[in-house]
C-alpha cells in the first residue's frame, strides 16, 4: 500500500536535528505573532506553494499570485491551529489545495454562464504566457486540461496525492478521480503528440 | 481477465496502485498484448514527465508585499473586533469595503474618544466646546445607531460575499463600484467627525452614508435571491 507522497516524500523536511529546530522555533515565532519570522516561512515555502498555484489555475499567472497570496494570509491566521504533527510544508500544502478548492467552487458559480469548463483555449494561452520555462510543452498540456482532470492529474501525478485524498478534498468519490485521471492522460497523450 | 477489463486497470498498474492479486494477470496480459503494451509504455511517459516538472517556481517579488497588507489589515481589524476577510481578488473588494470601514472606524472612535478626553483635559475651547453639553448625547444616540448599522451591514455584507456568485460579473463590477464610493464618503465624514466630534452636520453625513450601505447591500442580497 502506498503511502501519502504529500506527507512523507514529495515534500521535503528540514534534514538535520538543528534545521528541524530552527524550522520549529521560527513557526514559534509567526505563531506569536512576529511576521519576520513568518516572512522566513514564506520565503522558504513560497516557490513551492507557487508552483502548485500556478499548475491549479492554469498557468495564469495573476490567479496564481493570488492564490498564493491567499494561502499565506490564510496559513497566518491560522497558524495556531498548527501542532507540529506534520511538517509545516505539508500542512501549507494543504491548505494550498483547499484554498484553491474553495475559490473554485465560488469562481465556478461566478463564471459557469461565460466560461464552459470544457473551454480549454483561454486556460490554454494563459499557460503559455505563465513565464515557466521548463516543460513548456507539458505545462501548456497541463493547463488546456478540463478543470476536474487538470485539478486530478495535478494533485496526483505532480504532487502524489492519493486517490482517496483527492476524492476527499474534492468532495467526488475514488472512482471519479481514477475516471478524470484516466481521462487527463489521455488527453495529454493526445496534445502531447500532435 | 479479458483485455477489455484490463484496458481499465492500466492507469492503475502505471502508477502502482493495483493490489499484488491484481496486478499479476494484468502483467501477464500485457506480455502478450501489443495494444496494452503500447498504452502502459505512453501511460509510464507522461507519470515520468509529470513527475519531472519543475517543483518550485519563484513568485513575483510584489506577492510578499500583498500579503503583509493583509497581515496588517487583519490586525487593525482584530483590533476593531471585526475580522478581515482576505479571500478571492473578485471578492475581497466588496470585503475590503467592510474591512476598511472597521478599521477607519476603529480608529477614528478612537480618535474621537482621545480628542475628548484631551479637550476635557486642557480645558481647550474649542468648536466643539459650544456644544460640549449636547456631545456625550448625540455621541451616545449616534453610537447606538452606528453600531446597529455596522452590525446589519456587516450580516448582509456577508451574505452577499455567499450569494455573489449569482449575479452577473458586470452587476458586481457595479456593486463594487457604488460600495466604493459609498465607503469613501463614509471615511470623509468619519474623518471629519473625528476632527469636529460635535458637528451634527456631520452625523447626519455619516448616518446618511450608512443608510445608503445598508441599503445598497440588502438589494443586492435581495437580487442574489431573484426577489
Amino acid at each position: 500500500m502506498k503511502t501519502s507522497a504529500v506527507v512523507s516524500d514529495t515534500i521535503e523536511s528540514p534534514s538535520t536535528i538543528e534545521d528541524r529546530a530552527a524550522a520549529l522555533e521560527c513557526i514559534r515565532r509567526a505563531q506569536s505573532g512576529d511576521v519576520d519570522a513568518f516572512e522566513q516561512l514564506y520565503r522558504e515555502h513560497s516557490p513551492r506553494i507557487y508552483a502548485l498555484c500556478l499548475r491549479l489555475k492554469a498557468g495564469d499567472r495573476p490567479d496564481a499570485t493570488e492564490l498564493l497570496q491567499d494561502v499565506f494570509v490564510k496559513a497566518w491566521r491560522r497558524l495556531d491551529t498548527f501542532r507540529g504533527d506534520c511538517a509545516f510544508a505539508s500542512w501549507l500544502h494543504r491548505l494550498a489545495v483547499n484554498t484553491m478548492l474553495e475559490s473554485a467552487r465560488a469562481e465556478g458559480r461566478r463564471t459557469a454562464r461565460v466560461l464552459p469548463m470544457e473551454d480549454t483555449s483561454r486556460l490554454a494561452g494563459a499557460a503559455r504566457s505563465s513565464g515557466i520555462e521548463l516543460k513548456m510543452d507539458m505545462e501548456t498540456a497541463i493547463a488546456s486540461l478540463p478543470k476536474g482532470a487538470r485539478l486530478a492529474f495535478v494533485l496526483h501525478d505532480v504532487e502524489g496525492y492519493q486517490h482517496q485524498e483527492i476524492a476527499e478534498q474534492l468532495s467526488v468519490t475514488v472512482g471519479t478521480v481514477k475516471a478524470q485521471l484516466h481521462r487527463a492522460r489521455r488527453l495529454l497523450r493526445e496534445r502531447l503528440e500532435s | 481477465m479479458t483485455h477489455e477489463v484490463i484496458k481499465h486497470l492500466l492507469d492503475d498498474y502505471v502508477t502502482g496502485d493495483l493490489t499484488d492479486e491484481a496486478r499479476a494477470p494484468v502483467a501477464d496480459h500485457i506480455a502478450v498484448c501489443e495494444l496494452c503494451r503500447s498504452e502502459v509504455a505512453s501511460l509510464q511517459a507522461i507519470v515520468a514527465q509529470a513527475k519531472e516538472l519543475p517543483r518550485s517556481v519563484e513568485p513575483p517579488p510584489e506577492a510578499w508585499s500583498g500579503i503583509r497588507a493583509a497581515i496588517a489589515r487583519d490586525e487593525t481589524a482584530i483590533r476593531a473586533d471585526k475580522p478581515a476577510v482576505i479571500g478571492n481578488r473578485r471578492t475581497a473588494y466588496l470585503v475590503a469595503a467592510s474591512v476598511v470601514l472597521a478599521a477607519v472606524l476603529s480608529s477614528t472612535g478612537t480618535a474621537w474618544y482621545l480628542n475628548a478626553r484631551n479637550g476635557e483635559a486642557n480645558g481647550e475651547v474649542t468648536s466643539a466646546a459650544t456644544a460640549r453639553s449636547e456631545t456625550p448625547a448625540t455621541l451616545a444616540a449616534f453610537a447606538v445607531e452606528e453600531n446597529n448599522y455596522l452590525r446589519t451591514a456587516s450580516r448582509l455584507q456577508d451574505l452577499l460575499d455567499q450569494q455573489e456568485g449569482a449575479l452577473a460579473p458586470e452587476t458586481v463590477a457595479q456593486l463594487r463600484a457604488s460600495l466604493h464610493a459609498i465607503d469613501d464618503a463614509i471615511i470623509e465624514a468619519r474623518n471629519a467627525l473625528a476632527r469636529d466630534p460635535a458637528n451634527k452636520l456631520l452625523v447626519e453625513m455619516l448616518s446618511s452614508s450608512y443608510r445608503q450601505k445598508v441599503d445598497l447591500l440588502r438589494r443586492s442580497t435581495e437580487l442574489t435571491r431573484g426577489t
